[in-house]
């Protein structure tokens, strides 16, 4: 027998390893950001060093960073607009008919590798002048926030009872008034977490804008990409970046931590 | 206020027909009671009615309309679900409110509406709770105000009942009855209560495995069923059946059990089995017509009594007599015991008489 004590010790040391493993290239980060670019990618790390700005300096001299910034802004709020305005009904239909299949063809179209998309749709959008244009951006960016607003949504629309939608088409509701009037209020919280996490996982998105965007509409996490060079990385810069963009998921996701987490224990504990 | 009228509905889920074909009229201003044991299909009929489910063939008409294609909002009907179904987002107020909003109404109407019904409802104090601060009864009562502020053409009520405790039921029962004659609009109840549908209903509509078994008064219901099903169905606890022989003596007939003994038959049956010309045939006498024997009792039985359950007022004795189990309505009497020998007279007035194998009346 094992006795509690040791199995809470066990669970402890699990928190802790996993921790770690998660934590650890978030510090790397953060302190890489802070450190003077020779020490950046000194081995052993070093942990003692005279914390400095020049990295963030370098950042926003050498790049048009607000503008990215904007650019990033523009993108995650459309595809989460689009996201929501059809991923709302979507959801609410394919659980009221309790028709499965336009909620598994997102989710398809979602686990396929992003660069399958990518030649398509770079013609695609060349053909209709859009290459470059945040239109082209927010519209395949919809492709991720669409099955996340879908997915999250569903469990919370199931938890609806049935009764009372039929009790507001009795009372005189259309089908999109029952939704308006009835089913979103009664979602609102499963709506907050969806927004948000189609919201970071735009935000955090790479590989379409790197093809489909130019200089003027690049993204945040595209642009941190040219630190990268053929002949040198400039790290220091880099980490930079990754920490001022890692900033507003990390807020957004504290400001509605107790939803997010009730959010998503819906779908576990109906009801 | 309308009539309903179902011609030749058909309803089928997938493959499996729940409905074959049925045709049925509800008067205008009538309280029908749906009943019938778990999907027999009583709730889908009213869903139809409702226009919550489509039909596979035939004709919904409404007052003159027909309805088939038109959905429940439009269709003018309120409808208490089994579980109230109430807006949970929304007030008392709100949730009586809100279908009159949906029609455009005036507000002072709707305040109107809203208060009047609350009254009647007793619900004045709670019209700015949601509902989650309510009583199952509270909630049922709202349910059922939400329906009236409608002066709706037709009143549906989904086993409205089935959620409260025993004594909630009896008084909500009262409720509804009275709401029906102070209304006086065209309410379906669906129950698979008996005691429900005997004591609120116009006319009752037995149902069983989709088809109609009898359509009739309580009282028609009772004392003349059409069948074997309708007859172990109404009444608590249910009917006995006896397999007898039916045997010509003199003028009339007699029932034979199984064991031997003859049980004459009322002389206003001879007419009926002369005419299916019966010889297998099931007899039923309820628990109130096999009682403690008394002078007047043409038939009588000895019995011994298995099991005794004293209500107070009644005292039900169950025994075994020629093979089957059967149950007597005794006096109220707290000290009979299980065990003890009985005589138990047979009211055989008022006997019925059922086919062997389609369990038709026969009358």
């Amino acid at each position: 027998m094992v006795s509690a004590t040791a199995l809470r010790r066990l669970g402890g040391l699990q928190l802790a390893l996993v921790s770690l493993v998660i934590l650890a290239p978030v510090a790397w980060m953060v302190l890489s950001s802070f450190k003077p670019s020779a020490e950046v990618t000194a081995y052993p790390p070093t942990l003692w060093f005279t914390p400095t700005l020049d990295n963030y300096r370098q950042l926003f001299s050498s790049t048009p960073f607000a503008r990215y910034t904007l650019n990033s802004l523009v993108v995650a709020a459309g595809s989460t607009l689009i996201g929501l305005g059809f991923g709302v009904p979507a959801a609410f239909a394919v659980s009221w008919r309790r028709m499965m299949w336009p909620a598994l063809v997102t989710l398809a179209a979602r686990m396929a590798p992003g660069t399958l998309y990518l030649l398509p749709w770079y013609l695609m959008f060349r053909w209709l002048g859009l290459i470059g244009s945040y239109w082209a951006l927010i519209l395949t960016h919809a492709a991720i926030t669409l099955p996340i607003v879908i997915w999250v949504l569903l469990p919370f629309f199931d938890a609806v009872p049935h009764s009372v939608l039929e009790s507001a088409q009795v009372d005189g509701c259309s089908v999109p008034r029952t939704l308006w009037r009835i089913a979103l209020p009664l979602v609102v919280p499963g709506l907050v977490v969806s927004a948000i996490l189609a919201f970071i996982f735009s935000w955090n998105y790479f590989l379409f804008a790197l093809v489909l965007s130019n200089s003027d509409t690049k993204t945040l996490i595209a642009a941190s990409f040219n630190f990268i060079g053929e002949g040198a990385t400039y790290w220091g810069a880099l980490m930079a970046a990754a920490t001022l963009i890692a900033l507003p998921p990390l807020l957004l996701a504290f400001a509605v931590q107790r939803r997010l987490v009730a959010g998503l224990a819906v779908g576990a504990v109906k009801g | 206020m309308a009539s309903i009228r179902l011609r030749k509905v058909v309803k089928k889920f997938g493959e499996h027909v729940v409905i074959p074909e049925m045709s049925l009229e509800i008067p205008d201003r009538e309280f029908a009671v749906f009943v019938g044991p778990s999907g027999c299909g009583k709730s889908t009929l009213l869903r139809i009615i409702a226009g919550l489910e489509g039909v596979d063939g035939g004709d919904v008409i409404i007052g003159e309309d027909r309805v088939n294609d038109r959905p429940a909002a439009q269709r003018d009907i309120a409808m208490v679900f089994q579980d109230y179904a109430l807006y949970p987002h929304m007030t008392v107020y709100k949730n009586m409110a809100f279908a009159l909003e949906m029609r455009n109404m005036h507000r002072a109407e709707i305040d109107r509406r809203v208060r009047d019904a609350a009254r009647m409802l007793r619900l004045e104090t709670l019209l700015d709770r949601k509902p989650k601060a309510l009583s199952g009864g509270q909630r049922q009562r709202v349910a059922m105000g939400r329906a009236i502020v409608r002066e709706p053409r037709v009143f549906l009520f989904d086993e409205p009942l089935s959620n409260l405790d025993a004594k909630l039921r009896g008084e909500v029962r009262t409720e509804i009855k009275r709401l029906s004659q102070q209304l006086r609009t065209t309410m379906i109840f669906v129950t698979h209560d008996q005691v429900e549908a005997m004591t609120l209903a116009d006319r009752i509509v037995v149902l069983n495995g989709g088809r109609i078994q009898q359509v009739g008064t309580p009282e028609e219901v009772y004392n003349h069923p059409a069948n074997r099903f309708v007859a172990g169905f109404i009444g608590a606890p249910a009917m006995n059946f006896f397999p007898v022989n039916v045997e010509a003596e003199g003028s009339g007939f007699t029932a034979v059990l199984r064991d031997g003994t003859r049980l004459r038959l009322p002389i206003s049956q001879t007419e009926g089995i002369r005419a299916v010309n019966a010889r297998d045939a099931v007899l039923g006498l309820r628990p109130e017509n096999v009682t403690t024997r008394e002078f007047t009792h043409s038939a009588s039985v000895r019995a011994r009594l298995d099991v005794v359950e004293t209500l107070g007022s009644d005292t039900f004795g169950y025994f075994g007599l020629a093979g089957g189990q059967y149950v007597a309505r005794l006096k109220a009497d707290f000290g009979i015991r299980p065990g003890s020998e009985v005589e138990l007279g047979l009211d055989m007035s008022a006997a019925h008489l059922f086919t062997d194998d389609d369990g038709h009346a026969i009358q």
